[in-house]
């Protein structure tokens, strides 16, 4: 199962994450996102992309290939940051 | 005096190469790892094909790439050992889709089978981890769930339709950075 954190410090309870999941993983509570139903969680990341405090974790997210980056692209960006 | 483009790229393309009729590639050339290139200026190209596409044909566009798609499933199917048994069949799709998408079985919590049978068919949700068409997507920056997603959904069902030889269906539930959920329905 995966697991989610949510930095209640971080999160500004725009309830976009709860909005946002078909699964309806989020509920809103004392102004902060709270993950109600993590096993219904299929990793998708939609949460994670987002939301705007970048306040959320998931543990045990199986990741995707990632093709679409262009190495070169990342490259400079380590080069720059 | 450096030399002129048109003679840096004779010498480039100069080969005493003899290539005879019997030779048979015994590899890709170049390895995989030199083909970023290549690969990205492919996803480009579809990506932009589908755009225009969209533009040109509005929602006729998704009939077109889900037609595309259920032929090329049909196609890389049929050389496949045919199954009745869903599992067995989501077990040769995985196979087929191979190298380009991966998916797992996947139910909500409060469900007990992943596969359920009701009245409409037999149906169950496929969560979808590597895509090339989400790849894609992302690569040019475009929304999913449109036309391009319809060649996958075209592709799963030709390839599950050839398998079990019933008619099938996939939905879009979900569509996501990291992941997609969708539902196979097989009648």
């Amino acid at each position: 199962m995966i697991e989610i954190k949510v930095d209640e410090d971080a999160c500004v309870g725009c309830g976009l994450c709860v909005k946002d999941c078909p699964m309806e993983v989020f509920q809103l509570q004392n102004g902060v996102s709270y993950p109600a139903h993590p096993e219904n969680c299929m990793g998708c990341l939609s949460c994670h992309e987002i939301c705007p405090a970048q306040a959320l974790e998931h543990k045990g997210v199986v990741p995707s290939r990632r093709m679409y980056i262009s190495m070169k692209v990342c490259n400079m960006l380590r080069k720059v940051i | 005096m450096p030399a002129s483009y048109i003679d840096e790229a004779k010498k480039q393309f100069k080969t005493d190469l003899v290539f005879k009729a019997e030779d048979v590639p015994l590899r890709c050339d170049p390895p995989a790892a030199e083909l970023e290139v290549t690969l990205h200026g492919l996803m480009q190209m579809n990506g932009y094909i589908i755009k225009s596409l969209e533009e040109i044909a509005g929602r006729g566009a998704n009939a077109v790439t889900y037609r595309a798609g259920k032929k090329f499933g049909h196609e890389v199917a049929k050389y496949f050992e045919k199954k009745d048994d869903v599992e067995d069949a989501l077990r040769e799709l995985s196979y087929i889709l191979h190298g380009q998408y991966s998916f797992e079985p996947w139910k909500p919590g409060d469900r007990d089978d992943y596969i359920v049978e009701d009245e409409s068919g037999t149906f169950i949700y496929l969560v979808f981890h590597d895509c090339i068409v989400r790849q894609t997507l992302r690569r040019i920056g475009e929304d999913q769930g449109g036309p391009f997603c319809q060649t996958l959904c075209g592709y799963v069902v030709g390839a599950v339709e050839e398998i079990t030889g019933k008619r099938g269906k996939l939905e879009i539930i979900h569509t996501g950075p990291n992941a997609c959920l969708k539902k196979l329905i097989l009648k």
